[in-house]
């Protein structure tokens, strides 16, 4: 299966991963705008990178790019980690804190 | 008139007290609230610039005649230089912020006395009370000073969100509370650790103490206290873990309410962001963090707010993703880039708090924010949509508004700074805001009327669409001339960088 095909395979699938809210074209074509800007603006930040080293961004762009077009649709993915669950929240926070910490204490080993 | 300087906190809080103890006398809580939020902001107009010493407790330095009477290990060392109690600094950036931030403050009491039959003193007090605190914060050179006043702020916060009517209210600021539990006694074992240090938790002291070598600035206590302190703030700005959370207790207080937690979050974030910078500026990766968090909380929050259907949360998480721009700035670095970031900074508390206003008109209206059930809204209200409409543009940064001319300076910093792509990424989110924004304005107000949907016959208060047009005017007028304000950050962040 060629990119392309899997891009629109995962566009089509959009209205099933939205399925719990009225589906309208204005839902349909948000969720479709909130694909393309996360893909895009992961993408173009990962040039970032760049700074460390040039054959560590090529390498990773392309793997990342692999991974976000071969996992589509994210963003209703995206939408069930982000909800208003608690658990959700004290999940990410305590590992952003453990990250953070570990990744500052880690610079100085 | 540099004895205005503590007054600007102090007034508020004596309100506040004075209001709820006044409560339950509707016409004098009414009367009195007033009087004082259309004061607040001459205070910042009418105050000199300069500093503040609480107690009168200055540096030994500027003491010539009991500096020389010292032995010599203390007057001929950094001793001397310590500051011994609490220092307010009051500059241009402080003056620009704080007069819009309590002009902001009058509006929200000018629309709440209005709306409400029976004005309540306690929620006067939470708004006197969160005014005050931030108000300490931005002024203050103490970070321990400035956390305790962060305590607070964080308390109203949850107090004016319980105030609303929504039947998530309660939920929503439990919520935030049980995260607060997390960050705020990080960000304080933060400062702790800075404490130990150096022995001052003065920030000008702690800055002297790492330029001048007196302490490592890899050592890992400090380090360990950056990370702290950086997670403390990014809790209080809601950059992403926070960002659901923070846009969720938007949509969950009153229109007002909610102008006023977003004009709050963004003073913490310049409070401690510059604290921040004016600490830890010797460390190699700050910038990156600063970048990565300040990104991820922009990305996150557009795509959520481009799939929501609530229009209180896609406001909310609009509002949380502007954030990240003045996260960029900060993390650029530049003299230019911080200077924009500020300026943005004042730009976001005017426009979003102008949208909340706005749209709030609609919740009003119809008793539904889902943009689902809404339309047909400019046939009966065609002056607010067309205030509505133009507070967006000035969002999503169209010109000649205030919210291109910060963006505009946002990007020409990363281009001369070498960092194009954030320059692409500005641009796009830019354009992904502008989209939002028409979406839901479509679905409000240009989207066929939907045929159960009721819009209530009694007109919209004429406080709410004066506070509007006030916000509006304010948005054209710095749009049209960014020098009022641009000139004094600028000086400001000279002294800085």
């Amino acid at each position: 299966m060629d990119i392309y095909t899997m891009i629109h395979n995962s566009v089509k699938n959009f209205q099933n991963k939205l399925k719990k809210d009225i589906i309208t074209n204005e839902n349909v074509s948000s969720a479709i705008a909130a694909e393309l800007t996360i893909v895009s603006t992961i993408l173009i930040s990962s040039i970032l990178l760049r700074r460390i080293n040039v054959m560590l961004t090529v390498l990773i762009i392309l793997g990342l790019g692999l991974y976000l077009i071969t996992n589509m649709p994210l963003i209703s993915k995206l939408k069930k980690e982000q909800d208003d669950s608690l658990n959700k929240m004290m999940f990410y926070v305590i590992l952003t804190l453990g990250i953070l910490v570990s990744v500052v204490y880690w610079g100085v080993l | 008139m540099n004895d205005l300087i503590p007054l600007m906190v102090i007034i508020p809080i004596i309100a506040a007290i004075l209001l709820n103890v006044l409560h339950g006398k509707n016409s004098l809580v009414k009367i009195v609230s007033f009087i004082i939020a259309i004061c607040l902001p001459l205070i910042p107009l009418l105050s000199n610039y300069g500093l503040h010493y609480f107690g009168g407790h200055s540096p030994l330095i500027d003491n010539g005649d009991l500096l020389n009477s010292l032995p010599s290990f203390i007057s001929n060392t950094n001793l001397s230089n310590l500051h011994i109690g609490i220092t307010y600094y009051f500059g241009g950036l402080q003056k620009a912020i704080l007069f819009f931030l309590f002009l902001l403050g009058f509006l929200a009491i000018f629309i709440t006395i209005n709306e409400r039959k029976r004005s309540s003193g306690s929620y006067m007090f939470l708004i006197f009370m969160a005014l005050g605190s931030v108000t300490a914060m931005l002024l203050s050179d103490d970070i321990f000073h400035m956390y305790i006043f962060f305590e607070i702020a964080i308390t109203a916060q949850v107090g004016i969100i319980l105030s609303s009517n929504d039947d998530q209210r309660y939920e929503t600021a439990m919520k935030y509370m049980i995260l607060g539990s997390i960050g705020g006694p990080i960000l304080l074992t933060g400062i702790g650790f800075l404490l130990g240090l150096v022995g001052s938790v003065n920030i000008t002291d702690i800055s002297n103490a790492v330029k001048n070598g007196l302490i490592d600035p890899i050592s890992p206590v400090f380090l360990f206290s950056f990370g702290l302190i950086f997670f403390g703030w990014i809790y209080s700005v809601g950059l992403p873990p926070f960002h659901t959370i923070k846009s969720a207790i938007y949509s969950k207080a009153t229109p007002s309410g909610s102008a006023i937690l977003q004009a709050l979050s963004v003073v913490i974030f310049l409070s401690f962001g510059l604290a921040i910078l004016r600490i830890y500026s010797h460390l190699p990766f700050i910038n990156g963090f600063i970048i990565f968090f300040s990104l991820c909380g922009m990305i996150l929050s557009i795509t959520m707010a481009l799939i929501e259907t609530d229009l209180r949360r896609i406001i909310g998480f609009l509002a949380v993703g502007e954030l990240g721009y003045l996260g960029l700035g900060f993390g650029i670095g530049t003299k230019l880039s911080v200077t924009a970031a500020l300026f943005q900074g004042l730009n976001e508390l005017i426009i979003t708090a102008l949208l909340f206003i706005g749209f709030g008109v609609i919740l009003q209206l119809t008793k539904t924010s889902n943009i689902n059930k809404l339309g047909g809204l400019i046939e009966s209200h065609p002056k607010i949509a067309i205030m509505v409409l133009i507070g967006g543009f000035a969002m999503a940064g169209v010109p000649p508004l205030n919210g291109f001319q910060s963006k505009l300076m946002l990007i020409q910093s990363a281009l001369n700074a070498n960092f194009p792509e954030l320059a692409i990424i500005m641009i796009l989110i830019s354009i992904v805001t502008f989209m939002t924004f028409i979406k839901i304005f479509h679905s409000a107000y240009l989207k066929p009327k939907p045929k159960d949907l009721t819009i209530e016959k009694s007109l919209v208060p004429r406080s709410t669409i004066l506070s509007i047009a006030i916000l509006l005017i304010i948005c054209i007028v710095l749009g049209l001339m960014p020098e009022l304000v641009v000139k004094d950050f600028s000086v400001f962040v000279g002294g800085l960088i």
